[in-house]
């Protein structure tokens, strides 16, 4: 489907004839399904600066008229407290929408409502989707459309955006009441307590009367609530001192505001719903996976799966493709690029590029990320995702992060790639820093392969253990130390436990897609250029001009044979590559007895390549993906981290095993 | 009786405070929960003890005495009095009414207290849900714990939100947790992890901070 591209954002992009139609709701209430359903054309994501949540928006036409749709993030409400709600909040003020569609979870009107009347309050037009109506009349739950139209004085309909339902008439309407200059789809906005009035009454008045315009074209009884709200940035717009922002701190009403707010959604959605909810049978066997009891093995039993799935599933797949492709593509390949190119050194090189660089690509790609991201579509559209956030929390707190982290730290020991795009999960920079360095340090499946073909081969299968649990502390310390050092604390945690729904295939397939996407775009060419690079460092033989200035750090420092330097630089490419080139490189210097590693490396020797190689720099698409998803800076100091802490650890086991 | 004074009267209020809390009220404490320094603190508790407010244990706890306890009892009177006027009659928000109050209580005298009372209709609780002593000096059971002290399967109804940090207060009021809304805890996460917590419709993980901050009926 889609490319997801990061452009600024600016108002200007709203086109003169479109439409502008914006999708607004609480989290997990069918609101990104509704968009996919409506647009269905390239969608583009536009982030503020400095903000991770981006506005999904996408072009459609209806019944000729082309309309741009803004896909606002879920939030509770309005107000600029998180960066989801600041998004959602400039996304309806900057985009001035023709007409707001505010989804609903007809399963839960009245928390639902409360962000209607917020919206309704800051003056543009509504038409409600009552969404989910299927599931409500599961749960027996009755909600009259009729009454709850006339009750808001907006346009209500009931919707299945699973499955399409209500659709059609939901754009029929949405564009009749963005084209209609009546007041249709204005809403009946909430009366507050007389003393609450009176102060909008009395701000609306100063506003009137202020020189200034009201920032971001904000209706008059709109500012002045959202003014007696504690709006600090339309504070701001006003002259500090003045009598308008004077009287509004005088009386910051925010929490009285959203206490009447709330009474009148919950009034609302009792005169419009008939009958008592009854628990569907599905959530109470959901409620197994929070009850500490049997959650706890349920989410072992989880992250074991996840594991297991990517390490061997993964695993088989990727030598599957492999060897298909060593049987299929390399030759054709080859016999391509020596015919046009002849046997040099150039030929080589575009050999290890396009033959090594698409295969490492394909090989990690398909089996890995595809898999993964699969797996993490559902356990997100399930609900289970945040089962297990709430199970481990307070074991992600101990490294400053939420539970949520659980899954994508789990996943790293497939492959770290997916697992760096999967701490999209967490809400903070901070959290995602601490998250991406901690599955940089966890070994993925190419480096388990690495310690096992030559750790546990060559000297013991305890001494791979010993690795392990190496590579395990070092995680540990760093996330602790990370906790600390990083500027902010931990968020508290404030999180809606969703109730079980059946995941879609179809939109778990489209989700699971778009992600893929980003690993293609972001990742697959900078590995291929990667492999271009180390393929002429190889071939042209410069490599072999790299030992001596990697001497003192390999041999000196380490204690390890000078060749392994140079495969320790080649591993960067992709892990494995480390222990074949080492074999390689090997049998080249000290002939053909050296494929066993014994032959011109000690025990020990090889149990500090295992750490190094394993800790040392993520691989060129691990890199690639932190850099899209941190910055290129903070992927390079994580990077830079790595080798120091491979070079700290490396050397001191050296120096102290000999002790030992 | 001594002159009344208004750091006098913080001391009796503040120790009245730490000796509800489990740990109890010493010098150290006191001198924290008041932001000044241990050694004149210590002085002060000494002319308090002088005047037969307050005593030391041998674990050196600072307790009060009858006497003591009657008159912080006082002053946590005047000061929910004065909170409840804030909010039924100035209309401030209770997030926001604590710090006003602190001010308010010391000015109050003896008969202005018994007519603002009066005037409130003889408030039982302020306006975060705590209960108000008589004007005998007794205070009736406590109404307020966190929520974070509940165990799964156990219903209350929250009494009020504590104001350290305004945003969390905000983004939890716009979630719905405000007061006087039932809340049930369904699980608690091991390890001392978060609460899941239904509210209405919905159901919320809070992490222990976050129930911590919002404290329910007992």
């Amino acid at each position: 489907m889609a490319t997801a591209c990061c452009t600024p954002l600016s108002t200007e992009r709203r086109s003169a004839n479109a439409l502008v139609v914006a999708l607004a709701g609480n989290p997990n209430v069918g609101k990104s399904t509704l968009f996919n359903r409506l647009t269905g054309s390239a969608v583009e994501t536009a982030n503020y600066p400095g903000m991770t949540v981006g506005l999904n928006v996408a072009a459609a036409t209806w019944a000729g008229q082309e309309v741009q749709l803004i896909d606002l993030p879920g939030t509770y409400a309005l107000d600029p407290v998180s960066e989801d709600q600041w998004v959602a909040r400039h996304g309806l003020l900057d985009w001035q929408p023709d007409v707001v569609i505010a989804v609903v979870d007809a399963t839960n009107l009245a928390r639902n409502l409360y962000l209607v009347l917020q919206i309704v309050d800051l003056g543009p037009r509504v038409v409600i989707a009552l969404n989910l109506i299927d599931e409500a009349h599961r749960q027996s739950l009755r909600i009259d459309p009729r009454a709850l139209s006339q009750a808001l004085g907006l346009p209500v309909i009931p919707t299945v955006a699973r499955r399409g339902e209500g659709l059609d008439e939901l754009v029929a309407t949405a564009a009749a009441v963005a084209t209609g200059s009546d007041g249709l789809g204005r809403g009946r906005a909430v009366r507050y307590s007389e003393r609450i009035e009176a102060q909008v009454a009395d701000l609306e008045a100063q506003l009137a009367d202020s020189p200034r315009a009201v920032p971001e074209g904000l209706p008059p009884r709109a500012a002045a609530l959202a003014l007696l709200e504690g709006d600090d940035e339309l504070t701001a717009a006003f002259e500090p001192g003045s009598a308008i922002v004077a009287s509004a701190e005088r009386a910051t009403l925010a929490v009285s505001i959203a206490a009447a707010r709330h009474a009148a959604a919950a009034a609302v959605a009792e005169a419009c719903t008939e009958g008592q909810a009854a628990a569907p049978a599905a959530d109470r066997y959901w409620a197994a996976t929070t009850s500490p009891i049997t959650g706890v093995p349920i989410l072992l039993a989880v992250l074991a799966s996840v594991f297991a799935f990517l390490f061997f599933v993964g695993g088989w797949l990727s030598r599957l493709l492999t060897s298909l492709w060593g049987a299929t593509a390399s030759p054709v390949l080859a016999s391509a690029v020596h015919s046009l190119f002849g046997y040099g050194a150039l030929a080589g090189t575009l050999l290890w590029g396009l033959d090594g660089g698409i295969l490492a690509a394909l090989a990690v790609g398909i089996p890995y990320i595809l898999t993964f991201y699969f797996v993490l579509a559902l356990l997100e559209d399930s609900g289970y995702m945040n089962a297990a956030a709430f199970l481990a929390d307070r074991v992600m707190h101990l490294f400053g992060l939420h539970g949520r982290a659980v899954i994508p730290l789990m996943a790293a020991a497939g492959c770290n790639v997916p697992a760096i795009m999967g701490t999209r999960v967490l809400s903070t920079k901070r959290e995602r820093t601490i998250a991406c360095t901690l599955v940089v340090l966890v070994p993925c499946s190419a480096r388990t392969a690495v310690i096992l073909g030559s750790v546990s081969l060559f000297v013991g299968w305890q001494w791979a253990l010993f690795v392990f649990g190496v590579l395990g502390l070092v995680g540990l310390v760093a996330g602790v130390l990370l906790n600390r050092i990083l500027p902010g604390e931990p968020e508290g945690l404030v999180m809606e436990m969703f109730p079980f729904r059946r995941p879609s295939l179809r939109l778990v397939a489209v989700k699971t897609w778009k992600r893929f996407g980003t690993f293609l775009w972001a990742a697959a060419p900078i590995m291929l250029i990667g492999s271009f690079a180390l393929g002429a460092l190889y071939e042209t033989g410069l490599i072999w001009h790299l030992e001596w200035p990697l001497h003192p750090v390999v041999v000196g420092w380490l204690g390890l044979p000078a060749v392994a330097g140079l495969t320790l630089l080649l591993g960067v490419l992709r892990k494995e590559l480390a222990l074949q080139m080492l074999v390689v490189f090997a049998v080249a210097r000290y002939g053909s007895r050296a494929y066993n590693l014994r032959t011109f490396m000690t025990p020990h020797q090889i149990v500090v390549y295992a750490l190094v190689a394993s800790i040392l720099v993520p691989c060129v698409a691990t890199i690639a993906m932190l850099g899209h998803e941190l910055g290129w800076r903070r992927a390079a100091t994580i990077s830079a981290g790595t080798v120091a802490t491979a070079l700290v650890i490396g050397g001191a086991i050296s120096h102290l095993l000999p002790l030992m | 009786m001594a002159v009344r004074s208004e750091s006098r009267e913080e001391y009796l209020e503040a120790i009245f405070k730490l000796t509800q809390q489990p740990e109890g009220a010493t010098v150290g404490r006191v001198a924290d929960e008041l932001g000044l320094a241990a050694p004149s603190v210590s002085q002060m508790v000494a002319r308090l003890a002088a005047e037969g407010l307050v005593e030391r244990d041998q674990a050196s706890h600072v307790l009060l005495t009858k006497e003591g306890r009657r008159e912080a009892l006082r002053l946590v009177r005047r000061h929910r009095l004065s909170e409840r006027f804030l909010t039924d009659y100035l209309d401030l928000p209770w997030d926001q009414v604590h710090d006003e109050a602190c001010k308010f209580e010391h000015v109050l005298s003896d008969e202005v207290e018994e007519r603002l009372a009066a005037h409130l209709g003889n408030p039982q609780t302020c306006p975060h849900g705590r209960a108000i002593p008589t004007p005998d000096g007794d205070l009736p059971e406590e109404h307020a714990r966190p929520l974070a002290e509940l165990s799964a399967g156990q219903k209350s109804t929250i009494s009020f939100v504590s104001d350290e940090q305004p945003e969390l207060l905000r983004y939890l009021s716009s979630l719905g947790l405000l007061p006087q809304t039932a809340v049930a805890v369904e699980d608690v996460a091991p390890f001392g992890g978060p609460l899941l917590v239904r509210v209405g419709r919905a159901r919320y993980a809070l992490g222990r901070e976050v129930a911590g901050k919002i404290f329910v009926q007992a």
